[in-house]
């Protein structure tokens, strides 16, 4: 599975040729400038594509003015570290910095704390005995160390769209154990290698045959579940031109794809494909013939599955508008799509090079903003305030309140990205901030176990309202709250000389604005 | 349990209201209505004929297996395709039959429970139904049959969403209308006004020091005073449902007739929901979800895995048409579906694949109930859809829409079901 070699797209803006003076609308400043500028943005954000102008072409964008949105675009929270990182590298230096996310080294602090979660290494045989709970609670542990911490964070962003993209109930069994040995064999590798690569290991991932019944598949009534999940979510999408037909002759080539049971010494719960459940007939997959096999070259089936699905045109088409709604919006112009799907097919399936692609500067200039999901904004929250984190437990019950608690969600689709499933309930979030401001390492008031933030450091040198409420414009924005918000947190911090309590909660109040909840 | 005859204000017997005249700020505008308790009295001599019903939408997650439901025992095609998760006739003697409704249909053991609601003719079951979109995705038959129109994706409001922002409310001025028992909002009640998903009714509140509460509050309403949409009108219904929610007793409610709601999400959801009907704060709609139907493997109908879901479902529905229909209470519709029904032939791993047609349950106080209702197709061969599956002979939106025409107030139908290719038949599913 060596890497790909991709020709890299030419840059879509050369960082250095002096750039036409923009319009207004194209920086964060005049996006969320004015409530009516807001909320004409959400009513064009909900068009259907087709309203959508196609990209402006380079020149009309300015990508120094674009890299605060960049990088809330490929991070998990804006932090002035990251800022400064874009500003000194420019727009494409500091995406290409990130998309070679192997190179960047890894923060000391994350090493050590998740040196210290043994079952994050362990292979299935040694984490059957355990107790789940400790199973499940390192990795979810491990997961939001990396989110707030690592430094390779569009890595992190896309280890976050491939675990919901290759959705697992962590609840289901065995599952419990497994998705660990998933996140570690299957997520991880290949987030930012090829489809073709990720595709193989997902459907060779013991933690998803189970959880789609395809472990208990046999020749003669085979089971639909992973078959139908492989084409509808993982590869053509729902309307991707397949029928129940497909479905059923998909399932049948994947007869005998299960996992080796316990007391199989190191193979136990790892990939099996196990003969004598193997449908040995001919079938027909979206027109090609697969030919009768014998029982013991019949994971061949499966494989020639796979390849149908990683050079079919509605995969390149459905993986590319799913990556475009990731990073741009949940109504990505076609033309993007279409770009981002040809760069799929020319290069099969290189992820970087999507990606390249998905955030080109002019493309992103024109993307309006997107609504943070429960995790996005959580973790960017912890990191705008540089929140010390003991222990991330207490952070899990309240993502769990907010119904985004990594890997439970049930059905495989994954958690949804939409603004009318998560926009209503917008009260963990606010409960949220408040509590993380409360701490000092404990729950004490309210506050967070195991998160301190220190108030004092964040506003150091600002001394009146109007001072904090800067700080927290240029630290948390990059300068770019709109003034009315700004003037709603300097106001909470009247009179002067504020407390600390009233700072404090100052700070939670930035991270509860609406400008906040955005990205 | 309290006699209802002696108190001015008999269906909130149960609810002692916490704090309603401390309210504060934001407060006032949900204490104007929240305490509406004294005027509502009025009303409730004639409330079933003057008022309209609060709807439930319960859905099944997942595709439920409604021929384990409500079984076609007289459908020998039934025990063909099923060798071993087929549930035995009624008049068998074994263990796990069916019960017998009408000498063709059977409930299912673990949906005894539903027994003394349909006996009272409250429930109805609706068998071969559901929605004629082909799809076997739970994802587009889920999206789909809650907006309201086969294969549309551009359509992203709820057919109750639409509902409610197409009648007017049911008191003036109402704070909440739609509830989602959800953390995300279910695509039934996107579009609707004054609608939140709020995952526990009791628990909604802001947290953090209790003394900075009602400057935090108006700070953040202020802070999102005209913020774009959605998130300005959830911040403003946000605060305004903490401060109404606060009025009533969620904790300390105590169901009527002695119903005991089981233990689990579903009987929390259901039995805060009647709490919140009965406050009668304006609330119209409710969505609730029960996931864990896709059962492809190991199913477990006679007494596994799905035996154990039926149960909790039977159980919390008749606890939940125990305690609304004791004593004095608004009238409601509740309907269960599920996006799509499973194949009729099983599996080969003890387990049931996607499928099609499915059956329905409805109860209410005006339900023409104690009877399923069906046109039944037949599981034999050339009868089923696709060569695998239960047909549609009745619109799943046929139930809805007369529901919503005659208990929810709602003439306008096309508004609720925009799809040109439909025409709702009215299937007489109403006693009142």
């Amino acid at each position: 599975m060596a890497e790909r070699t991709v020709v890299a797209e030419a840059p879509a803006t050369p960082p250095h040729e002096p750039h036409v003076p923009h319009e207004p609308r194209l920086t964060r400043r005049g996006l969320i400038g004015s409530a009516a500028a807001l909320a004409g943005l959400w009513s064009m954000a909900t068009q259907e594509s087709a309203h959508a102008a196609p990209p402006a072409v380079a020149a009309d964008v300015d990508p120094g003015a674009l890299l605060p949105k960049l990088v809330r675009r490929i991070t998990l929270g804006l932090t002035p570290a990251e800022l400064t990182l874009a500003q000194n590298l420019g727009y494409d230096g500091y995406l290409e910095y990130h998309l070679n996310h192997a190179a960047i080294p890894e923060d000391a602090n994350l090493t050590t704390r998740l040196s210290a979660l043994t079952t994050l290494n362990m292979i299935p045989l040694d984490l059957f005995p355990l107790q789940a709970g400790q199973v499940i609670g390192e990795l979810s542990e491990a997961q939001l160390l990396r989110a707030i911490l690592s430094k390779r964070q569009l890595f992190e962003r896309m280890v976050e769209f491939w675990t919901d993209h290759f959705n697992i109930d962590i609840t289901k069994g065995d599952d419990r154990y497994l998705k660990t040995y998933d996140d570690r064999t299957v997520i991880r590798p290949f987030a930012l290698d090829t489809f073709p690569n990720l595709l193989n290991a997902s459907a060779r991932s013991t933690a998803m045959l189970y959880y789609l019944d395809n472990t208990g598949s046999i020749a003669g009534n085979a089971n639909e579940n992973y078959a139908r999940e492989l084409l509808e979510l993982h590869t053509l999408g729902a309307d991707g031109g397949y029928t129940q037909t497909d479905v059923e002759q998909v399932a049948r080539c994947l007869t005998g794809w299960t996992m080796w049971g316990r007391g199989q010494g190191t193979n136990t719960g790892t990939f099996r494909y196990d003969s004598t459940r193997h449908d040995t007939g001919q079938k027909v997959v979206l027109g090609h013939v697969i030919p009768a096999r014998s029982a013991a070259a019949g994971i061949q089936d499966g494989v020639d599955v796979l390849n149908i699905l990683i050079d079919h045109p509605n995969t390149a088409r459905y993986l590319a508008t799913k990556m475009c709604k990731w990073f741009l919006s949940e109504n990505p112009p076609t033309s993007v799509i279409n770009a981002v799907a040809g760069v799929y097919t020319a290069t099969r399936g290189d992820i970087k090079a999507m990606l390249r692609e998905v955030l080109k500067a002019n493309v992103v200039a024109e993307a309006p903003l997107k609504y943070k999901r429960p995790f996005h904004m959580f973790v960017s929250g912890l990191r705008a305030v540089n929140a010390q984190v003991a222990t991330t437990s207490a952070i899990r019950t309240q993502l769990t309140g907010a119904g985004h608690q990594q890997f439970y969600w049930p059905t495989p689709d994954g958690y949804p990205d939409k603004v009318d499933f998560w926009g209503g309930f917008i009260l963990p979030r606010w409960n949220f901030a408040a509590s993380m401001m409360n701490s000092a390492g404990s729950q004490t008031n309210g506050g967070i176990n195991g998160v301190t933030v220190d108030h004092a450091a964040f506003f150091a040198g600002a001394t009146t309202a109007d001072a904090m409420a800067d700080r927290i414009n240029t630290t948390i924005f990059a300068g770019e709250l709109p003034t009315a918000e700004r003037n709603r947190l300097r106001d909470y911090l009247l009179p002067n000389a504020p407390t600390t309590l009233r700072q404090r909660e100052a700070l939670g109040l930035a991270l509860s604005t609406p400008s906040f909840q955005w990205y | 349990m309290m006699n209802p005859d002696t108190h001015a204000c008999p269906e909130y017997r149960e609810l002692s209201r916490r704090g309603f005249m401390a309210l504060t700020g934001a407060g006032l505008a949900a204490a104007a209505i929240a305490p509406a308790c004294f005027p509502r009295v009025a009303l409730a001599k004639d409330y079933r004929s003057s008022m309209r019903d609060v709807v439930i939408q319960v859905y099944l997650r997942g595709a439920s297996d409604g021929l384990s439901m409500c079984v076609p025992w007289g459908d020998n095609a039934y025990y063909a395709a099923r060798p071993t998760l087929a549930v035995p006739r009624p008049d068998s003697g074994q263990a796990n039959r069916c019960t017998d409704l009408n000498g063709f249909f059977g409930l299912a053991e673990p949906l005894l429970p539903l027994l003394p609601a349909y006996q009272d003719g409250k429930l109805l079951i609706v068998h071969a139904t559901g929605s004629h979109d082909p799809s076997r995705s739970h994802f587009d038959a889920q999206r789909f049959m809650e907006v309201g129109k086969p294969n549309d994706p551009a359509l992203g409001t709820g057919w109750l969403g639409r509902h409610l922002a197409g009648v007017g409310p049911m008191i003036q001025n109402p704070l909440l209308r739609g509830v989602g028992i959800a953390t995300g909002l279910q695509r039934t009640l996107v579009g609707g006004p004054q609608t939140l998903p709020i995952p526990n009714l009791d628990t909604f509140g802001l947290t953090g020091f209790t003394t900075s509460i009602p400057s935090r509050s108006s700070a953040l309403t202020s802070l999102y005073t005209g913020a774009a949409a959605p998130l300005g009108a959830a911040a403003t219904d946000t605060i305004n449902t903490i401060d109404l929610l606060n009025t009533i007793e969620f904790a300390g409610y105590v169901p009527a007739g002695g119903a005991v709601y089981p233990s689990g999400a579903f009987g929390l959801a259901l039995k805060q929901s009647a709490a919140l009907i009965k406050a009668q704060v304006g609330v119209e709609a409710i969505a609730i979800d029960v996931g864990g139907w896709d059962t492809h493997d190991q199913q477990g109908n006679l007494t596994g895995f799905m035996a154990g879901l039926m149960n909790t479902l039977a159980l919390t529905l008749a606890a939940f048409y125990r305690d609304m229909t004791t004593g004095v209470a608004p009238t409601f519709s509740l309907v269960v579906m599920s996006e799509f029904g499973r194949r009729v032939a099983e599996n080969g791993s003890a387990g049931t694949e996607h499928g099609h047609g499915n059956c329905m349950f409805v109860m209410g106080n005006c339900i023409d109930g104690g009877r399923v209702l069906a046109n039944w197709p037949g599981l034999g061969a050339g009868q089923l859809f696709e060569n695998r599956d239960l047909q549609v002979t009745i619109d799943y939106r046929d139930i809805l829409a007369e529901i919503v025409s005659s208990r929810m107030g709602n003439p306008n139908l096309a508004s609720v079901f925009p799809d040109p290719a439909y025409t709702p038949v009215f299937r007489n599913v109403l006693a009142c």
